[in-house]
């Protein structure tokens, strides 16, 4: 029993290392709705560009993926939902707050693919947040 | 024998009576009145600094209605007992200093007066009064503008202060020539802590980002002091001098009447012994055009020093004439006396963000090595005027890099890394400092490359000194590349000529830091979304391959020695980005430390300057971010310990019972604010 259990627990560690923001986990399709949802709820503080400014933290680059990386696309996701936009936080829906994570992640060039990001904060935790290819 | 000691104390001075860092205490928010951040603890010191424990952490996520993860705070400590503020509500809590056990917590509910402040979130913390008896008060300013003193012993208000413990800093604040802003809506804020000296508590004020304002008249910033036992307003200082004052020919045409902010957001200094108090001022509208403000503009951007008594202007030296590159003075003003060439000179140094150390006598306000005015490049955007001339310090050299020199600053790890740089840079309009700003446009120059302006060289945080050994420490930004373009406003959005934007691309108003996020934040009113930016062509890129246009060190920490005026020692700040180490087209190159951007705070203590990393990595630790302690007399690294999130607010130090702590605020990215405490083991 307790082996057993033992195994299914590292089976599963495994498996939610598996997926990274390197495979392709949103469409451009995606990516393009959660531009236009940027530029009206997120813009005026992270910059057209999400390049961050005096006022917010940029949203690509560096100093972005410094703070995400190794951690999961649903610990961003959370961020998000839970806390932004600043001054209306909940404002958005499940759906656009995946759309809106869609688009940081084409700016930080990672590529599209076939299906959409998930809007469920469990799945995207098993999506890990990679600065770089080691 | 006990009757005799009564006595004594009852006849020591009031101020043998007062806190020090001296008694283990920090009372200030820079440690002491003079802006050091100089405690002498050396119970941490190079021997042990990697044992350093967790003694307690403070989480403040339940001090508002949500979270907070830009905790900007830097606790005081007296008699034991810290206090701080915390949370989006910017609550004052009272911790007992060993074990961070809360003691008293106050909450002020201000509603939408909080919910669309200027400066909003936590703020930088809380200042200390006391009679030196037994009446100790804790003073700040709520994120609706509001003075309040508070029992240090219970947290409640003090009756007989203001009006039932509250002064609304927001009465006397005007726009225009004289028209009082409104109580709920009008403008104005503060994140800095109070000024408290003697009897009398002294405030600055604050406003919005100043880079798309909807009206050049704006709030008028000024300097206030009040009673510290009855809040009674004693003295206003006008930072933008009204006709009669000195300075107000500086606004051409009547601008004065018609122009705003030139505030002091950060912390004050004051010399007690002198009677004299050290004003940094920011920008007036806005920060990157002055077309509707001809003139000099006093006393934008200038140290002022004014009598503590009556607020008169004893002296002031501009450090940017007509201001439009938002170098605001960024840091409170350190106060060293100091020995040039064997002359004992009482000096007051002001780090910036051009990087530059600008130091003066602080009686007289003559430059101590001269500061000479020198040609700077001329503005051609309609309407403004810039100043032919701007002051440059002959001495100490500047600390951190304060302009792009193409092509010796770029990026060069790679013959292909610096074309590319190369390449991007010639999107925009290059040259010295005091670049002026351009309109810019997709076939010309896209914007004025600036470096070190809004975020560069020392920000809010400021920097620390040694009065045994008269040195200052410094952390600079040497990587805040910001090309700057100016733009027409929309139509009906604002009455100011030009605002930060390009008009060929969708205008978006900048907002302020935390703007919208205070506790009380239902903010219907927005503009209508407009249509979705067309997406834009590659051109313009600033970064390279993902690395910053420039070459590293990205950050730097400096000692500059105020004696000799040289820097002493510089070394990278903090350690290489992950994503720098492990970016693919390094591979295989030794890229050395390359430091880290950011702009941070620190405290000196007797041997060690101690001061955290702004960026998490993981290479050689576990995922965190490092709080370095570096070697005063060399600026080696002897030490760092891992923290779950970047140091956000600046490190303190104080002692309890024998034992030495460390306090430091942390939060970003998915981490909210926390304070942390650290102390060294206990010993078997």
């Amino acid at each position: 029993m307790r082996p057993a259990l033992l195994l299914l627990s590292v089976a599963l560690l495994i498996s939610a290392a598996e997926q990274s923001v390197r495979d392709g986990v949103y469409t451009t399709a995606q990516a393009q709705r959660g531009a236009d949802l940027y530029a009206a709820n997120c813009a005026s503080c992270h910059g057209i560009a999400l390049t961050g400014g005096e006022s917010a933290p940029p949203l690509t680059g560096g100093e972005f993926l410094s703070n995400w990386n190794g951690l999961t696309v649903g610990d961003l996701f959370e961020r998000i939902r839970t806390t932004m936009p600043a001054d209306r936080p909940g404002k958005l829906t499940r759906d656009q707050d995946a759309a809106i994570l869609a688009r940081i992640l084409q700016a930080g060039d990672y590529p599209a693919g076939p299906s959409e990001l998930s809007p469920k904060t469990e799945y995207l935790k098993e999506i890990r947040i990679e600065a770089a290819k080691q | 024998m006990k009757l005799a000691l009564c006595a004594l104390i009852f006849l020591l001075p009031l101020s043998a009576q007062q806190p020090s860092t001296r008694k283990g205490d920090w009372p200030y928010y820079t440690a002491d009145l003079k802006g050091t951040k100089y405690s002498p603890l050396d119970q941490i010191n190079a021997s042990n600094f990697n044992n350093l424990e967790v003694a307690w952490r403070f989480k403040t996520d339940n001090l508002g209605p949500r979270p907070e993860y830009k905790l900007e705070g830097t606790p005081l400590v007296v008699k034991g007992i810290l206090y701080t503020t915390g949370g989006t509500r910017r609550s004052v809590v009272a911790l007992d200093a060993k074990t961070g056990e809360q003691l008293w917590v106050y909450q002020l509910r201000e509603g939408n007066r909080a919910a669309i402040a200027p400066r909003q979130l936590s703020g930088r913390g809380v200042s200390y009064w006391t009679d030196g008896r037994n009446d100790d008060r804790i003073v700040f300013v709520t994120t609706g503008y509001r003075l309040v003193e508070l029992n240090a012993r219970t947290g409640q208000p003090i009756p007989g202060f203001g009006k039932d413990g509250i002064v609304d800093l927001k009465v006397g604040m005007i726009t225009g020539a004289s028209k009082q802003i409104d109580l709920e809506t009008g403008e104005a804020g503060l994140h800095s802590t109070p000024l408290v000296v003697k009897d009398v508590v002294i405030v600055g004020s604050s406003f919005k980002e100043g880079m798309t304002v909807a009206t050049h008249n704006n709030t008028k910033g000024n300097v206030r002091a009040f009673d510290a036992r009855t809040g009674k307003l004693l003295w206003t200082f006008n930072t933008i001098p009204r006709p009669g004052e000195f300075g107000n020919d500086t606004w051409q045409n009547g601008s004065w009447a018609t122009n705003g902010n030139t505030g002091v957001w950060t912390q004050m200094t004051v010399d007690e012994d002198l009677g004299l108090v050290y004003l940094p001022v920011e920008s007036p509208t806005s920060d990157y055009y002055g077309g509707e403000r001809p003139g000099d503009n006093l006393f934008g951007e200038s140290l002022v020093c004014v009598d503590l008594k009556t607020g008169k202007r004893k002296w002031h030296f501009q450090i940017v004439h007509h201001p439009i590159w938002d170098y605001d003075l960024s840091s409170a003003p350190i106060l060293a006396d100091i020995n040039v060439d064997g002359r004992m000179i009482k000096a007051v140094a002001v780090p910036s963000k051009e990087a530059y150390l600008y130091v003066f006598d602080r009686v007289t306000g003559k430059p101590v090595w001269p500061i000479e005015e020198r040609p700077v490049p001329q503005s051609d955007v309609p309407g403004e005027k810039t100043s032919p001339t701007q002051p440059f310090p002959t001495k100490p050299p500047a600390y951190g890099r304060n302009y792009i020199k193409v092509p010796d600053d770029l990026i060069d790890y790679t013959p292909e890394l610096r074309a590319q740089a190369k390449d991007n840079i010639s999107r925009y309009k290059n040259g010295p400092m005091f670049l002026p700003p351009v309109v810019g446009d997709p076939k010309g120059f896209l914007g004025a490359m600036q470096l070190g302006n809004a975020s560069g060289g020392t920000n809010w945080p400021g920097a620390g000194y040694d009065p045994e050994t008269h040195i200052v420490y410094t952390q600079a930004n040497q990587a805040a590349v910001s090309p700057i373009s100016l733009r027409t406003p929309p139509e009906g959005f604002s009455d100011i000529h030009y605002v930060l934007g390009r008009n060929d691309t969708q205008f978006r108003v900048s907002e302020g830091p935390g703007f919208g996020s205070a506790a009380d934040a239902p903010q219907p009113v927005r503009r209508p979304a407009p249509a979705a930016a067309a997406p834009q062509a590659n051109a313009g890129g600033l970064t390279v391959q993902g690395l910053s246009l420039v070459k590293p060190p990205y950050g730097v920490i400096s000692a500059v020695d105020l004696d000799k005026g040289d820097l002493k020692w510089q070394v990278p700040y903090g350690e290489t980005p992950d994503a720098v180490r492990n970016h693919p087209a390094l591979k295989g190159l030794n890229i050395g430390n390359t430091g880290q951007p950011g702009s941070v705070g620190l405290v000196v203590t007797k041997t060690l300057v101690i001061l955290g990393d702004s960026q998490i990595t993981s290479v050689g630790h576990p995922r965190g971010a490092m709080l370095r302690a570096y070697d005063k007399a060399t600026g080696k690294e002897v030490g760092a310990i891992l923290m779950p999130a970047p140091q956000s607010g600046s490190p303190m130090t104080y002692s309890v019972d024998g034992k030495q702590y460390l306090v430091v605020a942390v939060s970003g990215g998915p981490y909210s604010g926390e304070y942390i405490a650290y102390k060294l083991p206990e010993e078997l």
